[in-house]
């Protein structure tokens, strides 16, 4: 087909062919539309007027100056990621451990373990949200126990730890699926030379196991963090953003701007910020994990 | 030593124990999608009386579940094949051509894992429009392309490092160039990459919910399972027992698929995490 061309020539165009299809995709699913979200930050526009309004950085100093739905938005944010890396690495760690000691229900414990993680986080909230609403009810009646007549879904405080358990539900399986492939990649001779020289299992776990972990521990925070910052779904069921807009998180607020609200410009000034905050927060975290893993 | 394996024993039991209580919510579920209204009113935990499947009957014919489940399909499907296909020569192309242009494009091509979703979906939606791509499952499935292509290139630019490029230049002697070698050839030997890629992208766009939010949600004829539980729920705020059916109905080909794949899906997802 290219014989005619130079063989450089034709070399050319076939990097061309093989390259050039999935950059325009990426173009149009990426590119063009950052450029569009820069370009809209800096207008004043609701989205169906023909005339939007240049107004610079103000969108931006409007959220940065006063405004209390975004502030409390990225306080929860903050705290939900904080709250859920923490314990879903821990859970899913301990969890990992158990299942690696090969017990007789290892393939079903993951199994288990592992299915919510296929199901969607919208259909997870509504689920949950119901056995909240409803199911607590019956279970309070059957037990008497005070747990379930909290008002889990009614109150702040509860909401919030609420959705933080919720979403460690859904994805514990995920990363204790991680931790496990990590463990064992973990020699057992190391194991065993810990145990000759009288190593304790608590011993054992935090001078061996641990450290050898760090690759999966590396990857397992990154992927709860960059899960968390963006967090929505699960909220949209489960409590709506309620009680009182305590539960927006910063991806539901940006939503309710730009959807709800139809602030176009200021919604995706919101957005570009969130874009900013993932980029420092990844780079931040890439950079220090990577110093510190051991090479196995 | 005994005594350890009595603990054994113990840890085994609180494990199966604990398993179960983790699955409670989904028995529930599905439990009560099996009751009457009163029924699930008057108490959650009880087991139906007799198995209500009318609700099955009712919410199937409502909500067009045949018709959202090839929906579904389509998309899955489109979106899928597409995101091999581009990602897979391209990344192929750039991972064999040693130059500074070929490794600016792949650092072009992986960037956008770092761009959150919500950060451009207005945008995103726009440019749809502009282009006619929304309101169509066909075309949800096309936009999946570049959303998919940043990490399928990502993991298929690293496995073919790994092949030597001696295939490469055996093939050419042999008369094959171009598509003709990458397909009979390399394409074949990324079979264990492109299964990770697969299985990964295939749970996340069947389960995906912003992007066809936006993208499908207009009408009931290009609705997906997720969106049609949602506004389903929307609609029948305290009607539990046909919220709970339309959730269990659009969980359950997931769960079917998880039961019979497991071991290939679990081990996929992991391998997608570490290469990712």
């Amino acid at each position: 087909m290219f014989k005619k061309l130079g063989r450089k020539w034709s070399e050319k165009l076939e990097f061309g062919v093989f390259t050039l299809p999935v950059l325009i995709c990426i173009a149009i699913a990426f590119y063009i539309p950052f450029a569009m979200t820069i370009r809209y930050s800096l207008l004043k526009w609701n989205g169906i007027s023909k005339h939007p309004k240049f107004i610079g950085l103000d969108n931006f100093k409007q959220i940065f100056m006063g405004d209390a739905n975004f502030t409390s938005a990225a306080w929860f944010t903050v705290k939900y990621a904080i709250l859920y890396i923490v314990l879903v690495n821990v859970l899913a760690i301990g969890l990992a451990v158990i299942l690696d000691m090969k017990l007789k229900s290892s393939t079903w414990l993951r199994t288990a373990f592992f299915i919510p993680y296929i199901l969607s986080l919208v259909i997870v909230g509504f689920i949950w949200k119901f056995i909240f609403m409803q199911g607590f009810e019956s279970l309070g009646a059957s037990t008497g126990w005070g747990i379930f007549k909290l008002s889990w879904l009614g109150e702040p405080g509860l909401a919030f730890i609420s959705i933080v358990l919720v979403s460690i539900w859904q994805s514990i399986g995920f990363y204790m699926v991680i931790y496990i492939a990590g463990l064992q990649s973990v020699p057992e001779d190391l194991k065993e030379a810990a145990t000759v020289d009288g190593a304790g299992p608590f011993r054992r776990f935090i001078s061996i196991t641990l450290p050898l972990l760090a690759p999966s521990i590396t990857i397992s925070v990154f992927m709860a963090l960059t899960n968390s910052i963006k967090v929505f779904d699960v909220i949209l069921s489960l409590t709506g953003g309620g009680p009182g807009g305590t539960t927006y998180s910063v991806a539901y607020d940006i939503y309710r701007d730009t959807f709800q609200n139809n602030m176009f410009g200021y919604g995706t000034a919101k957005a570009l910020i969130l874009f900013v905050a993932v980029l420092i927060v990844t780079l931040i975290q890439l950079t220090l994990f990577k110093r510190r893993e051991v090479e196995a | 030593m005994k005594s350890s394996r009595a603990g054994r024993i113990a840890l085994e039991i609180v494990m199966v124990l604990l398993s179960i209580l983790f699955l409670y919510p989904l028995f529930l579920a599905i439990n009560n999608s099996l009751k009457s209204f009163s029924e699930v009113m008057s108490d959650v935990v009880a087991l139906p009386k007799q198995l209500a499947f009318e609700n099955y009957s009712y919410v199937w014919s409502f909500i067009n579940y045949p018709r959202l489940f090839l929906n579904n399909t389509i998309i899955t499907v489109v979106g899928l094949a597409g995101i091999i296909l581009v990602s897979s020569i391209a990344a192929y192309k750039l991972s064999r051509t040693k130059s500074r242009f070929s490794a600016v494009l792949y650092v072009i091509c992986i960037m956008p894992m770092l761009i959150p979703f919500q950060s451009i979906m207005l945008t995103v939606l726009r440019l749809a429009q502009d282009i006619h791509l929304n309101n169509s499952t066909w075309g949800l499935g096309l936009l999946y392309w570049g959303f998919g292509a940043p990490l399928a290139v990502f993991i298929y630019h690293g496995f073919v490092k790994g092949i030597p490029k001696e295939i490469d230049e055996s093939a050419t002697i042999d008369g094959a160039s171009g598509f003709r070698l990458f397909f009979s050839v390399i394409f074949p030997l990324l079979k264990s990459v492109t299964t990770t890629i697969i299985i990964i992208d295939v749970m996340w766009i069947w389960n995906d919910f912003l992007l066809p939010l936006l993208m499908v949600n207009g009408s009931p004829s290009t609705k997906t399972l997720t969106l049609a539980a949602y506004t389903f729920v929307g609609q029948y705020t305290s009607d539990w027992q046909y919220a709970m059916t339309a959730m269990v109905m659009a969980v359950l080909p997931s769960i079917i698929v998880f039961i019979f794949l497991q071991k290939f899906i679990v081990k996929g997802v992991v391998a997608g995490a570490v290469k990712g």
